[in-house]
């Protein structure tokens, strides 16, 4: 067997897997990074030098016996990956956990922002469309939610206040996200222009134009920082539950859990749905059943990128109240999320909670221990990195026609006549 | 005489489907053996397993004596067994020589850099010492495709193979052509070469091969000499019950024009005109058939009608209004059916079960949707009824297509179009690759559509099909229409002749393309 037989081979065993079985493979790379994680975070607690180890690795002496060897290590393994799960969650296994704590609405924040930028992404994705450019739209969403939330909230007070701009901050991430995703759109339909291509530049174009806009028209004139002025108080996300300075909603998570079963129903029972999950699939039977694929793709990058307008529209006033340039990186991270989750929709909401964690779990982990910083985030790629790359290669195999050749072969049992 | 080829008792298993079922296979060295069943009878499987792609799950491989094991092709042809698949593995840009000798280069200067004049030296005695008329320099683009074929057996006999084995050698070939292929099967056997060849065509089986063995489910039915045997007892044979080989001729009366397109030329992926200047008409309660070997247009002319294609000149009048700017969608509700040539790319979503597969085309359609809801309910028992209708194998709708054996994608596909209810149906090879008791079936359908008073448009490159079926027949080559004729007037022998771009004899060429026809 030559070396691509074996790797198709080992392709179509992942693309032919059964959802139990991925959600296995998924759990198999998580222990498989903590464990390389492990031995990185031991050799590197072998090469500093401190004063007192905080973990000894030995054996037990028991009738007596002499100590054969005593290794001890500057970090704990134990500790760095207890403090980097249990400690994003307030440690739910002690006493006196609150669900609510301030640990807990860090989570759910970054969970929130990136479920709607990894929603978008996976839209993107079963329509066949690698949307990059996320980032852009999010970033570009982000800005008009705030410039819309200035405009109208000072208009309306009280209740009313806060539900009216909330709406109108959302609806314009949505529209500015949507119609900036609509470009690579229309240039992949009509002048077969590669999206891929296209989103990274426009991701550039989006903060370049953000970034101008933001310091010559519409800047806090009372603030040295790139930054608009800040949302009044009363256009604020109600914090429910959650105490006010942790910056978290359950009213956004709750839109956010509300999208995902949206998109889940978009993709299952319309025939918007069916056309764009054709076209993703197989762009010929598309064609073939009447699909206008030109205008399924542009409407599938209005969706993606409205999606992640939304998530840049919370991002800016759920967390920072006002717009400020270098917003994070959710929108590539939202990538990320879309391939972990397999690009469905409900999957979207685990990766992204996932990442969540280890967002802010990251934190704890500094605060805890004296593990350095790079050292933690190198350990959060790990997993990342392991519990995505099936996936990868899973989407990757699925469009490789050598692979799907022997995944529809096996399934059919053998049948290559005719 | 001796044995260069005993399979004897071989099973392939694939997960839970067994595609081989206790197979034995005795091929006499010097002989043409036809391997004849119907489509997923596990013939291809067999000789996968033979040429090394398979492993068998149970049984021996004994080639000139000697048990053996193949791991790959490579062990296979290294065993002296050669393979011509039904689609070439040849490189377009590269000549003969360079395709024969691939992987295989004589060597010069220790090894740095292929002996051209050697390797061409070598294919040429090779091809003249089979009677080839192969000119080794030529680039395969230049040559006709079967003599592309001949470059195929001429790579494997190069590799040193003294069994040949052909998976649908005739598939692609002219009548001609196929002649001249078993008079090459003759030059190669009288050399002491062995052949095998997988076909479902009986006439073709009855003519070439010394002996045949018939598959019939993944089982071997039977291994006859093929002077002592008939047609009809072949067909039995093969489909395990009596078969009606000619289909009666229905008395019909075609009605007004359904379709009539004018002046119409379409280019290809890549911009080169392929159909050119066609004009042609179909009547209500009529077939109308358009033969010619493949590649010769026919596939842009469809697409163009059916509303794939934007052509570049002409009208296409449907139902006396010009659609040749109309979306595919619009088409299809205008009561267009279409059975599309390439059933894997165009006529199923492979990873859709059948239940999805079933509304491709009409999933905008109330029928199924109501405000951009899909009603799965309806969808599912709409899947339902082509399958148990159109005998689709496993009648299972939550099956996903890619699970389906060729023939019975094709039946499905068939019948999702027929239940359209069209007014014009559009077929392109609606049997490619059907098994005898489905392509029955689909003929039955097809005259039962005209007998409706429905408009049919019959592609195929099987001149017995539209022989058989088309009230009137059109000869495509070269993106040209040659000639429009009443199918009972001529032989196979003259349309083979047209198909070829030879000038139709003139007592055919007196109808006119849009006349009056039977």
């Amino acid at each position: 067997m030559t070396l691509r037989d074996r790797i198709e081979r080992g392709l179509a065993r992942l693309v032919a897997a059964s959802t139990a079985e991925r959600f296995a493979i998924s759990l198999a790379a998580l222990f498989a990074s903590i464990l390389v994680g492990t031995v990185l975070i031991l050799a590197a607690g072998r090469i500093t030098g401190c004063s007192t180890a905080t973990f000894v690795l030995t054996h037990p002496t028991p009738f007596g016996l002499s100590r054969l060897f005593e290794v001890g290590f500057c970090y704990n393994p134990v500790t760095v990956y207890d403090r980097l799960f249990l400690g994003a969650l307030g440690d739910p296994l002690s006493s006196g956990w609150d669900p609510f704590g301030r640990q807990m609405a860090l989570t759910l924040r970054e969970t929130t922002v990136l479920l709607f930028a990894g929603l978008g992404v996976a839209v993107a994705f079963r329509a066949g469309i690698f949307n990059i450019g996320a980032q852009g739209q999010l970033v570009v969403g982000s800005l008009a939610s705030v410039l819309a939330v200035l405009q109208v909230a000072p208009l309306v007070g009280g209740v009313l206040g806060t539900a009216v701009s909330l709406s109108v901050g959302l609806a314009a991430g949505a529209l500015a996200g949507g119609l900036y995703a609509a470009i690579p759109g229309v240039l992949k339909s009509y002048v077969d222009a590669n999206e891929v291509i296209t989103t990274i530049m426009l991701n550039f174009i989006a903060t370049g134009v953000v970034g101008y806009l933001v310091l010559n028209h519409v800047k806090d004139p009372e603030s040295f920082a790139t930054q608009t002025r800040t949302i009044p108080d009363h256009a604020n996300v109600p914090t429910i539950l959650f105490e006010p300075t942790a910056n978290f909603s359950v009213l956004a998570l709750g839109v956010g859990v509300l999208l995902v079963g949206g998109v889940y129903y978009l993709l299952a029972h319309t025939a918007f749905g069916y056309d764009l999950r054709t076209s993703g699939l197989q762009p010929e039977a598309a064609e073939y059943g009447g699909v206008n694929s030109k205008r399924t793709i542009v409407a599938s990058f209005g969706l993606s990128g409205a999606l992640a307008g939304i998530g840049g529209a919370v991002y800016a006033l759920m967390i920072l109240g006002k717009f400020q340039t270098g917003v994070p990186s959710y929108g590539f991270d939202g990538i990320t999320v879309s391939i972990l989750a397999g690009n469905n929709p409900l999957g979207v909401g685990f990766a992204a909670f996932l990442f969540g964690v280890l967002k802010s779990g990251a934190g704890v982990v500094n605060f805890a221990t004296d593990v350095p910083p790079q050292l933690v985030d190198t350990l959060r790629g790990l997993i990342i990195l392991f519990v995505a790359m099936p996936e990868f290669f899973r989407l990757l195999g699925g469009r490789m026609k050598g692979v799907t050749r022997r995944v529809n072969r096996d399934e059919s049992g053998g049948e290559t006549d005719g | 005489m001796d044995r260069a080829v005993h399979l004897d008792g071989i099973t392939k298993r694939f997960a839970d489907v067994v595609a081989n079922d206790d197979v034995t296979l005795e091929v006499e060295q010097g002989s043409v053996h036809a391997l004849l069943g119907e489509n997923g009878a596990g013939k291809t499987t067999l000789m996968n397993v033979l040429y090394g792609l398979y492993e068998p799950t149970d049984g021996r491989v004994v080639v000139d004596g000697a048990e053996r094991t193949f791991g790959s092709p490579a062990d296979a042809i290294e065993a002296g067994i050669g393979m011509i698949h039904q689609h070439f593995m040849l490189v377009d840009p590269m000549t003969v020589t360079e395709n024969i000798t691939l992987g295989n280069e004589p060597r010069k200067w220790g090894g740095l850099a292929v002996d051209r004049r050697t390797a061409r030296q070598e294919v040429r005695a090779l091809s003249d010492r089979y009677g080839f008329a192969v000119d080794p320099e030529a680039t395969l683009t230049s040559v006709s495709v079967g003599v592309q074929q001949r470059v195929e057996i001429l790579k494997a006999l190069y590799r040193g193979a003294d069994t040949l084995i052909l998976d649908e050698p005739t598939a692609v070939l002219t009548p001609q052509e196929v002649d001249e292929l078993f008079t090459v099967f003759e030059e190669l056997t009288d050399a002491g070469k062995t052949i095998i060849f997988i076909t479902h065509k009986l006439g073709e089986a009855m003519r070439a091969a010394d002996e045949i063995t018939v598959l019939r489910d993944g089982e071997g039915v039977a291994t006859v000499a093929a002077s002592e045997t008939t047609r009809e007892s072949l067909a039995e044979l093969m489909v395990g019950r009596e078969v009606l080989i000619e289909t009666a001729d229905r008395p019909h009366e075609p009605g007004a024009e359904t379709l009539r397109v004018e002046g119409i030329s379409v280019t290809d992926d890549r911009g080169v005109t392929a159909v050119d200047d066609v004009s042609f008409s179909v009547r209500e309660g009529e077939i109308f058939g358009i033969a010619g070997v493949d590649g010769n247009g026919q596939s842009e002319l469809v697409e163009a009608i059916t509303g794939l294609r934007e052509p570049t000149a002409g009208r296409i009048d449907f139902e006396g209004e010009d659609v040749a700017t109309w979306s595919r969608r619009d088409r299809i509700d205008a009561g267009m059916a279409y059975v599309p040539e390439d059933r894997q790319e165009r006529g199923v979503v492979m990873s859709f079960d059948l239940v999805e597969s079933g509304i491709l085309g009409s999933h905008h359609d109330e029928q199924f949707t109501a405000n951009g809801r899909i009603d799965w309910e309806t969808a599912r028992e709409h899947a339902s009824e082509i399958v148990e209708t159109y005998d689709v194998r496993p009648p299972d709708t939550d099956t996903k297509s890619a699970a389906l054996s060729g023939g019975n994608q094709q039946k499905f596909i068939v019948g999702r179009e027929f239940e359209r209810d069209p007014s014009l149906f559009v077929a392109a090879h609606p049997t490619r690759g059907v098994d005898i008791g489905s392509t029955e079936f689909i003929h039955e359908r097809l005259l039962d559509l005209r007998d409706d008073g429905d408009g049919v448009l019959l592609v195929s490159s099987k001149l017995d099909e539209v022989q058989l079926l088309a009230d009137r027949l059109a000869v495509m080559h070269d993106g040209e229409l040659m000639a429009v004729v009443d199918p009972d007037d001529v032989t196979e022998e003259e349309l083979g002749l047209v198909m070829t771009g030879e000038e139709p004899p003139r007592r055919l060429d007196s109808q006119r393309v849009d006349g009056g026809g039977s």
